[in-house]
């Protein structure tokens, strides 16, 4: 038994909990349905591959999930924090801390040099300058880019710029990575190479949730929830591949 | 603290965001910067013209009490002054015996009248009926013969002593003592000179375009019925002007026979009076300037609106990824609110420089004009205001940004 639309989720340990979520969009003349009542639990360090055709709606269950909009109805739960109600401010912490984006165009700040850009969400934070320098450089080391921390991002192929992404999303010690097509900019090569670095993260502990419309891609998670037209078609974990 | 390294990013956002953009900062500011220039001139050209009517007026004596029929300044109100008794000589004398040895008693009255030397002729010129006191009252001694004496006083000489605009138009480098002048209807022998005293400037009397007579042969000559003397009274201690003029004002009844609960029929007139007055004209005079003068600045600050609304769609993405890793309002409000501000200041400064650079021309050449601390506070408040009230708007637009739309904003 599902809760129904208004009850709090069940407290069942899990790091998210998303309970018949729905959200409309008035374009103009036309309400866009772009969830229709998703139910979902992920738990901690958990891998998993949201999949979906264009229009699936994959995008606003991403935005839903990293906080940056709130469900029309239906409640989310993350790490037993109710989100659907929370004000601006308490999402921009919640993001903050609890989140780490990783986009498909890098978004980078580009007049900002590596270390800033990853300095920032700590920044935000609030964290004082002298507690900063050590989790930054941390951060940046873990990624392999300890060498260019001095360099702006334009000085940085793709691969670099995702794993200054990657940096700054782990930085705040997040609870999930969201990945968000991580990968789609790069050629397949750079590409392997940040999945590894995905792959390197989980193992290490890290709940990861990764929207990709490529299944190879897609292979890398354990667990691979398919969207279609708002609602989903399919939720299913998956063996590892081996080799 | 969490708001202070929040702030602290925010103003370096902002200033690296007029380095990246400098073209544009420079012309921004340049609108500020006129609008600047204008408000601290309009305020200094005030002030100055104020300290040249000083200036102008100082041969009036800013410690002389003057005692006339008539105030200075009348509104609307003549009604309540036309029935008061005219004041002549002899309120001057009791006057004069009531203050003895407290202060010295002047009477002057004036009028004009053509004058008239050979064919030389200038109308309209200032006639003023006095005694030898008034080189103990007011300012300007002869500078050539001499002043009017008590001897000429008291016998009514028709004797005279000009100013020296005077002297250069009807008499063209020739000496004039001993010459005779025909001054409207009666004729009077120059005995002497006055130095030149300057004035005139902005409705100020020319204190060198006009004769000085004895008042008594002035009454002979012109008075007629219209005896309207002015009493000047200057203490002759350093005793404080105020009690003088409590003293005056006691006598002054005593002398025109009032009661108790009649109201003064005179009026007290001081330098004072004057200069209130023309504060109060050159205070509307400044609101209307700095009225037409804010119209530049309030151009300039559209200009720094227009500007920010361009910095905050531009950097929409922007606005979109900081909020995506947690920046709250605030942050963004800032960053774009510290950018105007930063134009707004820097246009500021660089006015009052050239503002004071401008002013110090004014000074050397067309009136007395300084730049007060007070002013500058000004300008940079109006600067600061300005600069927070144009990028208000673009501000809260960019704080505003719903973070999904403002990351797919191509």
């Amino acid at each position: 038994m599902r809760p129904t639309n208004g009850n709090p989720p069940s407290t069942n340990g899990a790091s998210l909990e998303l309970r018949d979520v729905v959200k409309t969009y008035v374009m103009g003349a036309d309400t866009v349905h772009a969830l229709r009542g998703v139910s979902l639990d992920i738990h901690r360090n958990e891998y998993v591959a949201v999949m979906g055709p264009s229009g699936s709606g994959k995008s606003t269950l991403m935005n839903v999930i990293g906080c940056l909009d709130v469900p029309t109805s239906g409640t989310y739960a993350l790490e037993g924090q109710m989100v659907a109600t929370m004000s601006e401010y308490q999402l921009a912490d919640i993001r903050n801390q609890r989140i780490g984006f990783v986009f498909q165009t890098f978004n980078l700040i580009p007049r900002s040099n590596i270390f800033h850009n990853v300095e920032l969400p700590l920044i935000y934070a609030g964290v004082a300058k002298s507690k900063r320098r050590e989790r930054v450089e941390s951060a940046i080391d873990r990624v392999g880019l300890a060498n260019r921390i001095k360099h702006k991002p334009n000085e940085l192929s793709g691969g670099q710029r995702q794993r200054v992404a990657i940096a700054r999303a782990l930085v705040g010690n997040p609870s999930i990575i969201l990945a968000d097509e991580p990968t789609g900019n790069l050629d397949s090569k750079t590409g392997d190479e940040i999945m590894a670095l995905l792959d390197e993260l989980h193992a290490a502990g890290q709940t990861i949730i990764l929207v990709t419309h490529e299944d190879y891609i897609a292979e890398h998670a354990h667990r691979i929830i398919r969207l279609r037209d708002g609602i989903i078609e399919s939720d299913q974990v998956v063996s590892r591949r081996t080799g | 603290m969490r708001w202070r390294i929040d702030l602290e990013e925010s103003l370096a956002i902002a200033l690296s965001a007029l380095r990246a953009n400098k073209a544009r900062g420079v012309l921004t500011t340049l609108g500020i910067i006129i609008g600047i220039v204008a408000v601290i001139m309009t305020m200094t050209a005030a002030h100055g013209l104020q300290s040249a009517f000083r200036q102008s007026f100082s041969a009036v004596g800013s410690d002389v009490i003057y005692v006339s029929r008539f105030p200075w300044i009348i509104m609307n109100d003549f009604f309540l002054y036309r029935n008061r008794p005219p004041m002549d000589l002899h309120d001057a004398d009791e006057l004069a015996a009531r203050l003895k040895g407290k202060a010295i008693v002047n009477p002057t009255m004036g009028g004009q009248q053509d004058v008239k030397y050979l064919n030389e002729t200038m109308d309209g010129v200032s006639i003023v009926g006095t005694t030898e006191k008034r080189t103990l009252v007011a300012s300007g001694q002869a500078d050539k013969g001499h002043f009017l004496t008590d001897f000429e006083v008291q016998y009514k000489k028709n004797v005279c002593v000009i100013g020296t605009d005077i002297e250069k138009a009807l008499f063209k480098g020739t000496d004039p003592l001993g010459k005779e002048l025909k001054i409207g209807r009666a004729t009077f022998r120059v005995v002497g000179v006055m130095e030149k005293q300057g004035g005139g400037f902005l409705g100020g009397p020319s204190l060198d375009r006009q004769i000085y007579v004895p008042i008594t042969s002035y009454i002979r000559a012109y008075g007629g019925k219209r005896l309207d003397v002015n009493l000047g009274v200057k203490a002759r201690t350093q005793e404080g002007l105020d009690d003088l003029e409590y003293e005056v004002i006691g006598q002054m009844r005593t002398i025109r026979g009032l009661r108790p609960n009649e109201k003064d029929d005179f009026s007290i007139n001081k330098l004072d009076t004057l200069v209130g007055a023309f504060d109060n004209v050159m205070g509307v005079v400044l609101l209307v300037g700095l009225l037409i003068t804010s119209i530049s600045l309030f151009v300039g600050g559209v200009g720094v609106m227009n500007v920010m609304f361009v910095s905050v769609t531009e950097r929409t993405r922007e606005i979109g990824i900081r909020k995506a890793i947690g920046a709250k309002p605030h942050s963004i409000l800032f960053q774009f609110l510290f950018e105007s501000a930063a134009i707004c200041l820097t246009g500021g400064f660089i006015g009052i420089a050239i503002a004071s650079l401008l002013t110090a021309v004014l000074n050397a050449t067309v009136m007395p004009a300084s730049v007060s601390p007070g002013i500058l506070l000004t300008a940079v408040v109006v600067a600061v205001a300005v600069g927070g009230i144009a990028g208000l708007m673009p501000a809260l637009k960019g704080a505003r940004m719903n973070p999904v739309d403002a990351l797919r904003y191509e």
